[in-house]
């Protein structure tokens, strides 16, 4: 569904601004962390998306790439020196154009299956990746973990940083998302998703739009990766490619609404500040667990497409209500010009992108 | 009249069973062609291996004087060989417009322009204003009915501008309105110069369209002629109306 001119930008408008200023409101370190933590899962949610939601493809290894982005930087600053605390920050575009590199080949020969298939390739990647950095001991440090120098931010605003950094990360992954819907890319995501066979025989560049989607989409999962090593300062192969990060992301964009901007968005804000909220308040125990699990089963039940999705078929059904009851067409048959399904709007009526 | 289409002595097996065994069929430029046969007889296979969605084992095909027997069914779409599939084959989560603006082709440069460009609207307009379709541009083909979807596919494949284009059961499980509909068009398209090969099992709309008839049975063409002789001759009388 399209939104009425403007207020797609306007929507963004607020939805950034908010949170840019939220933290000028004094807030706890507790809830800072928690939006840091929510912050990067809003990324990697809108990062996965471009590939598990437009264009058809449920990558179940995206966390190799986190991992991979968070020993990038936790290498690199093994062998320089930190000279000033947003150094690390400096790499992160070359850490997501490298990774995004490194997934090419990798994409052109997962991609290659679809569907199910193609999930249980992408997590042989995963655990591929996660008994390198196991066993690379001279590179990784092995099981022993690695580490970073602890980021020199004074101890009352050190969230500050990571979070105006993942504030500007999420800015761009959904920058790129609404770029992308609004751009033929977009169209032939659609086009591959709906039906590749026939994307490729009516020429729809499947195979370009497909590597593209996945490149952007590890690229940015990989600079999260990265930010979180730096806000970690000591990471291990099993926190740093775990596989609860890549369900976790799946679930928030499940949960929000697949191939829409601001599904995984919303997705991510629910459960993972539920999943923390919770695990702050029950403590240690692994209730908060359930207390998660019932968040996602409640909404799934209400609604089984993701929230925008369903919200955009009630409107669009409500909207539908409205007009004026048409005169009944023969079953089947083509409905005249006189009795629309939809009110009628300025010729020529081409719906561009769903919000 | 000079061939558009030749396929010569085409075989295609699926395990044991051959469903082309040296296949001939011609499509003459600006014909009617309706490729006829009972049930299995090798139509939708003959169909796939002409637009490369099959490899053939063995035999040729040439398009417009060229040889696409082993040519992709994007190379022969942008060659100007269209086709539809027996089920109605549209992008139910694009709307009719994106339907047409997809199946309409962009370059790379275009890639990275507007979804639904000024150019894209007006063609998509232009077509949808000829189907009667414009009413239902903004909503998505999955809430179409089946009729309105074979009808879109129908559209969409003229917005590549084909020189042949091909209907698999174009008027299978729709009503009489949309088949009358869809008569109309491909007269008005076949007198504007496009030439079509038709599979078709509704033998009224074959009789009064197409001409000539070819009559596949058993994967290989058992007659070739018009419309009228097709009715009396005894070896397709045998094999498909049973007589």
């Amino acid at each position: 569904m399209r939104a009425p001119r403007g207020i797609g930008p306007a929507r963004a408008a607020v939805f950034f601004g908010v949170l840019a200023v939220l933290p000028e409101l004094d807030l706890a370190h507790w809830l800072l962390n928690m939006l840091v933590f929510t912050l990067m899962f809003a990324v990697m949610s809108s990062a996965w998306n471009l590939l598990g939601g437009f264009a058809g493809y449920p990558s179940l290894g995206h966390v190799a790439f986190f991992g991979i982005g968070a020993y990038a930087v936790v290498l690199w600053f093994q062998h320089h020196a930190i000279h000033n605390g947003y150094e690390p920050f400096l790499l992160l575009p070359l850490i997501g154009v490298g990774v995004a590199v490194v997934g090419l080949p990798v994409a052109a020969i997962a991609m290659r299956t679809r569907a199910d298939v193609f999930a249980i390739v992408t997590i042989t990647l995963l655990f591929v990746v996660q008994t390198l950095a196991f066993n690379l001991r001279g590179l990784t440090g092995g099981a022993q973990g690695a580490s970073i120098a602890a980021a020199p931010f004074p101890s009352a605003t050190y969230e500050r940083p990571f979070y105006d950094v993942l504030l500007v990360l999420l800015a761009i992954a959904m920058g790129l998302t609404w770029a992308a819907m609004r751009s033929k890319v977009g169209l032939s995501l659609a086009a591959v998703r709906a039906d590749e066979d026939k994307a490729a025989g009516i020429g729809v560049r499947v195979q370009a739009v497909k590597l593209l989607a996945f490149c952007v989409s590890v690229g940015l999962t990989a600079m999260v990766g990265a930010i979180w090593a730096y806000y970690q300062g000591f990471i291990y192969p099993q926190f740093a490619i775990d596989p609860l990060i890549t369900v976790s992301i799946v679930l928030m964009t499940f949960l929000g609404g697949r191939a829409t901007l601001w599904g995984p968005v919303i997705g991510a804000f629910i459960l993972e500040m539920a999943q923390q909220y919770l695990a702050y308040s029950l403590g240690g125990s692994q209730f908060y667990l359930i207390g998660y699990a019932l968040v996602f089963l409640v909404v799934m039940l209400l609604m089984p497409r993701g929230i925008l999705p369903s919200i955009q078929e009630w409107l669009r059904r409500r909207r539908r209500r409205q007009v004026v009851d048409a005169p009944a067409t023969p079953s089947g048959g083509l409905r005249t010009a006189d009795t629309p399904l939809t009110p009628r709007r300025t010729a020529p009526h081409v719906k561009e992108t769903r919000t | 009249m000079t061939a558009l289409l030749e396929v010569a002595n085409v075989s295609r097996s699926f395990g044991p069973m051959h469903a082309l065994r040296d296949a001939c069929l011609t499509v003459e430029r600006n014909s009617i062609t309706a490729l006829i046969g009972p049930n299995g007889s090798g139509k939708t296979t003959m169909f796939n291996v002409i637009t490369g969605y099959l490899r053939a084992d063995s035999g040729h095909i040439r398009f417009d004087g060229h040889d696409v027997t082993a040519a992709n069914p994007a190379i022969l779409y942008r060659s100007g060989l269209s086709r539809t599939f027996q089920q109605a084959r549209v992008f139910a989560q694009l709307t009719v417009a994106e339907n047409l603006v997809v199946a309409g082709g962009f370059s790379w440069a275009q890639l990275f322009g507007r979804r639904v460009g000024r150019q894209d609207r007006k063609r998509a307009g232009e077509l949808l204003d000829e189907f009667r379709m414009s009413h239902v541009a903004d909503l998505y083909a999955s809430e179409l009915s089946y009729g309105q979807r074979k009808l879109l596919e129908f559209a969409a494949v003229l917005m590549s501008k084909p020189q042949l284009v091909m209907l698999d059961e174009p008027t299978a499980g729709v009503n009489p309105t949309i088949i009358e509909t869809m008569e109309r068009h491909i007269r008005q398209l076949h007198a504007a110069g496009i030439t079509f090969l038709i599979v078709e099992h509704d033998m009224n709309f074959v009789m009064r369209l197409c001409d000539p008839v070819v009559v596949l049975d058993q994967g290989q063409e058992i007659f070739v002629g018009p419309p009228g002789a097709v009715q009396s001759n005894p070896a397709v009388l045998d094999a498909y109306l049973g007589a």
